[in-house]
């Protein structure tokens, strides 16, 4: 098997990456030798070994895009639940339960509209700026696209809203028409929060920030991940609260478990990558 | 700051840190330099695999070139990477000796 060969055992963006030079590599290993099957069996196994971890971090990226995928849907189903759970009173046994978590649910939605201003907020300068140099036309159709969803999930919100003031729940909790409606509210709910992330995400990739903003935005990310998060399992509870629901209790707080677990390691992860981040700034400034 | 990978002395990602320390080489160099100072001879896809892995963690970086040969240098997290994980190996060492009655020369 001649050297170039052997470069098929790895993934292609590897090879047109790196491909020319690990084949430099192996020719001056070489000096004009045969490679040795020593050297084949080692270069085939480290590209079958890229491929593994190629495919890792794929698998990775894809299951992290589903989660907030279901995330975001979820998220949609009990904003369209919202006006059914505000009409039902709470079970008199568990209304400290309804009362904390309402609390808990108010400050979740605080502390997650605070983190994504804040994250908006750091960027506006860069913003503006993008703006008036003429980038508006550049992100337009996305823009109008999220708003246009927008319109529509507020649309489809305010008609369950009129339903449930003015039909009994025991007969809503049966209808079909009413499911399927609630279910096309969070759907449309839904596409028009990742409308906005995709917006916001190609706005971004124009914007010019400095290394402290793209820092603090890192951290911030990570934050309003946790936010949100802690949002659904506030409200995984209270809903539980005034429907009496003990499933729903268990998911909630093993939803709140995970995160107090979880949101400590990502938040520290984010903090690290902006250190690195201005130190790398730092660095091609002092050269 | 810790970096994963940086646990035994005779980790490749290791060994191109330290190869990398005193100043830009492409891998030719590398795998010359590392066999020189640590006897280790690393073949052509675990060294460049452990390069993969040391750019997409913005310890080294490559650096222009219009040869095949592209040189790579340290970054200043891949220098902190590295003074840490050296002072692990210092400490380790130093018990070890000290437990078996020999001096750090």
């Amino acid at each position: 098997m001649k050297p170039p060969r052997l470069l098929r055992w790895y993934p292609r963006a590897w090879r047109e990456r790196y491909g020319e030079e690990l084949l430099a590599l192996i020719q001056d290993t070489l000096d004009d030798g045969r490679p040795t099957w020593r050297l084949r069996f080692g270069v085939i196994w480290a590209g079958l070994r890229e491929r593994g971890h190629q495919a890792r971090r794929t698998m990775v990226k894809r299951g992290d895009a589903y989660a907030r995928w279901a995330c975001i849907f979820i998220a949609g189903t009990i904003i369209a639940n919202l006006p059914g759970d505000f009409k039902a009173l709470p079970p008199p046994t568990r209304a400290w339960q309804y009362t904390v978590a309402l609390w808990a649910l108010i400050a979740a939605v605080v502390l997650t509209c605070a983190v994504v201003l804040a994250d908006g907020m750091v960027a506006w300068p860069a913003l503006v700026r993008f703006l008036r140099t003429g980038g508006w036309p550049k992100v337009r159709r996305r823009v109008t696209w999220a708003a246009a969803a927008t319109g529509l999930a507020a649309g489809a919100l305010a008609a369950v809203v009129l339903t449930v003031r003015s039909h009994p729940l025991t007969r809503l909790d049966t209808s079909l028409t009413y499911i399927v409606g609630l279910l096309g509210t969070a759907a449309a709910l839904t596409v028009a929060v990742g409308l906005w992330a995709a917006a916001a995400g190609a706005t971004a990739r124009h914007l010019t920030l400095t290394p402290r903003v793209r820092a603090a935005q890192l951290v911030l990310n990570s934050l309003s991940w946790t936010a949100m998060l802690f949002l659904l399992s506030a409200n995984l509870i209270w809903n539980s609260a005034t429907q009496a629901s003990v499933p729903w209790l268990l998911v909630g707080v093993s939803l709140l478990v995970l995160l107090s677990i979880t949101a400590p390691r990502r938040i520290r992860g984010a903090v690290r990558q902006g250190r690195r981040v201005r130190a790398r700034a730092a660095a091609s400034r002092g050269r | 700051m810790a970096a994963k990978g940086l646990r035994r002395a005779n980790d490749p990602p290791l060994l191109i840190l330290v190869s990398l320390a005193d100043g830009p080489k492409h891998g030719h160099a590398l795998a010359k330099d590392i066999e020189d100072f640590a006897g280790v001879k690393l073949g052509p896809g675990a060294l460049y695999g452990a390069i993969t892995r040391l750019v997409e963690s913005g310890l080294i970086e490559p650096l222009g070139s219009d040869d095949r040969r592209r040189p790579y240098r340290i970054t200043p997290p891949g220098s902190a990477a590295l003074a840490t994980a050296l002072a692990d190996l210092r400490r380790i060492t130093k018990a070890g000796l000290g437990r078996l009655g020999l001096d750090l020369a």
